[in-house]
């Protein structure tokens, strides 16, 4: 009986993870064409065949990398997404990890996914990537703190750091309307956790590639594999947090929760390709004079809705 | 041998392995790194001790503050980016004797320690009881100990950023020459006064 769930547990994540990669894959690709208004390439193995392309591509070398970092780097940050993944609630019954400090064990995945996008910086000892490492990690501290904030405010509600209570609580109102700055700051966060469209510091053009400069074959697979991954398991997160998770009339939880989770993959891949990249500087100054101001307003106006 | 048990050996050879590491490696990076792994091992032994806060405590704790670590140490030293080697150890002889005594000193508490046999009642929420006793009667004390902490990070910051690499940080700071006395490096080469002469120069 435990192992069948166990097993359950084990299948449902790595399905979703599999299945959340090509959809936020897919959708990247689809918001990409409507912009260009290109006609949307009508293989749907395109993603699949850029994979098997750097699957099979040489390895690239740089001057006295430090290998096993380089190498281990965006693998633990895969096991990272499927880490958060797994903390997702599908149903009422069925929450694969259902730790009681869920939500804190999310704010401990942002951080460490933090180190390990500097590790894939700093391992290659190389010019640009080094400077894209140490330039996310500087500014990758500032929004850390926002997510904190944002989600104490959702746990406040539900007086309980468990992902499935946080959900639970959110059957007649859901967060997004009971604490409207919430979703807005944790879109913001999510778009820097997976270094995604202008906040990819790391990667960025004008590092000329950054850290994805030195990066070829499979580590480049892997690390797009990874943020894609991240992505997916963020906005699932966010739609638990946020959008009522598996809550919805009609259709089974599950069903809800993959609408919802897509929703808000969309939503953070639009905002990738529609909100012009700030310079670094700029964003320092936005996260910690706006943001952070913005997550004390948020966190004040869940517990003053939590006494009332 | 349970399942708890095999995690428990598991880590704990993780972590003290990785605290061996620490000392060993010639990068500050690296070192912080290591060290974070070693936490990361120690947080999961306290999971499996039912603290289940403060174990997933210590991992977003511990990852914030070895980035932080890594980044301010390589600011403040003079290793570029903390890829060069460096010596990490300093001191040897006192340190190794202060290691063999401290360790010594806690497994004779370890071995030779009577320890009371309280088990925790059922039902017990470890979580709820910890934030009961954080914001209860405990609160002046770690509120206390928590601000005294934030006003002494600010200040030794101050105190070390007062000078700075080349120079005073009140005055306009210079990098030092290429060779021994001579003109600072990158810098302007100035056409008419001579640039012979040591002058500073005072932004106010």
């Amino acid at each position: 009986m435990t192992i069948t769930l166990l097993l359950a547990s084990v299948g449902t994540v790595l399905l979703a993870l599999l299945v959340g990669v090509y959809c936020v894959t897919a959708v990247d690709r689809a918001v990409a064409a409507r912009i260009t208004g290109e006609p949307r390439s009508p293989l749907l193995l395109a993603p699949l065949h850029t994979a098997a392309r750097l699957w099979h591509a040489p390895h690239n070398e740089t001057e006295t990398p430090d290998r096993s970092a380089w190498r281990l780097a965006p693998v633990l940050y895969l096991v990272l997404a499927a880490m958060g993944l797994a903390l997702v609630p599908w149903s009422r019954d069925f929450v694969p990890v259902d730790l009681t400090t869920g939500i804190v064990f999310w704010g401990a995945i942002e951080p460490l996914a933090t180190v390990l996008i500097f590790l894939k910086g700093w391992a290659s000892n190389a010019h640009f990537p080094l400077l894209g490492g140490y330039r996310y990690v500087s500014l990758g501290l500032s929004y850390i703190l926002v997510s904190m904030f944002v989600l104490i405010g959702v746990a406040l509600p539900a007086e309980s750091l468990q992902v499935s209570a946080v959900v639970e609580a959110q059957s007649e109102l859901w967060n997004v309307v009971r604490q409207p700055l919430g979703l807005p700051l944790f879109l913001i966060v999510g778009l820097g956790v997976s270094f995604w469209g202008p906040l990819n510091f790391v990667d960025a053009e004008d590092l000329h590639g950054g850290a994805a400069s030195e990066e070829a074959g499979r580590v480049q697979l892997l690390w797009g594999l990874g943020r894609a991954a991240m992505l997916f398991a963020f906005s699932a997160i966010a739609a638990s947090a946020f959008l009522g998770g598996w809550h919805g009339p009609w259709l089974p939880g599950p069903v809800w929760l993959m609408v919802k989770t897509l929703a808000v993959v969309w939503m953070l891949v639009a905002l990738g390709h529609y909100v012009p990249r700030v310079s670094p500087e700029r964003f320092l100054t936005i996260a910690w004079v706006i943001l952070l101001p913005l997550a004390f307003l948020d966190l004040a106006w869940a517990g003053v809705e939590a006494l009332l | 041998m349970s399942a708890v048990d095999i995690t428990f050996f598991i880590n704990a050879a993780v972590a003290i392995f990785a605290g061996w590491r620490v000392f060993v490696t010639d990068s500050m990076v690296r070192a912080s790194f290591f060290l974070l792994i070693s936490f990361l091992a120690v947080g999961v032994i306290m999971l499996l001790l039912a603290a289940v806060y403060l174990g997933v405590a210590l991992f977003f704790m511990m990852a914030v503050e070895m980035m932080v670590m890594a980044l301010f140490m390589v600011m403040f030293m003079m290793n570029p980016a903390g890829l060069n080697p460096m010596k990490m150890v300093h001191q040897e002889k006192v340190a190794i004797g202060v290691g063999v005594v401290v360790f010594a000193a806690l497994s004779a508490v370890a071995v030779f320690g009577e320890f009371p046999s309280r088990p925790v009642p059922e039902g017990l929420q470890p979580v709820v009881s910890l934030g009961h006793e954080l914001l209860g009667k405990s609160m002046l004390v770690f509120e206390s100990a928590g601000v005294t902490l934030l006003a002494t990070m600010i200040a030794v910051v101050m105190l070390t950023s007062h000078r700075g690499r080349y120079g005073d940080a009140n005055h306009g700071s210079q990098p030092p020459g290429l060779e021994p006395g001579g003109d600072p490096a990158d810098k302007p080469e100035e056409t008419e006064e001579g640039g012979h002469h040591h002058h500073h120069h005072h932004h106010h």
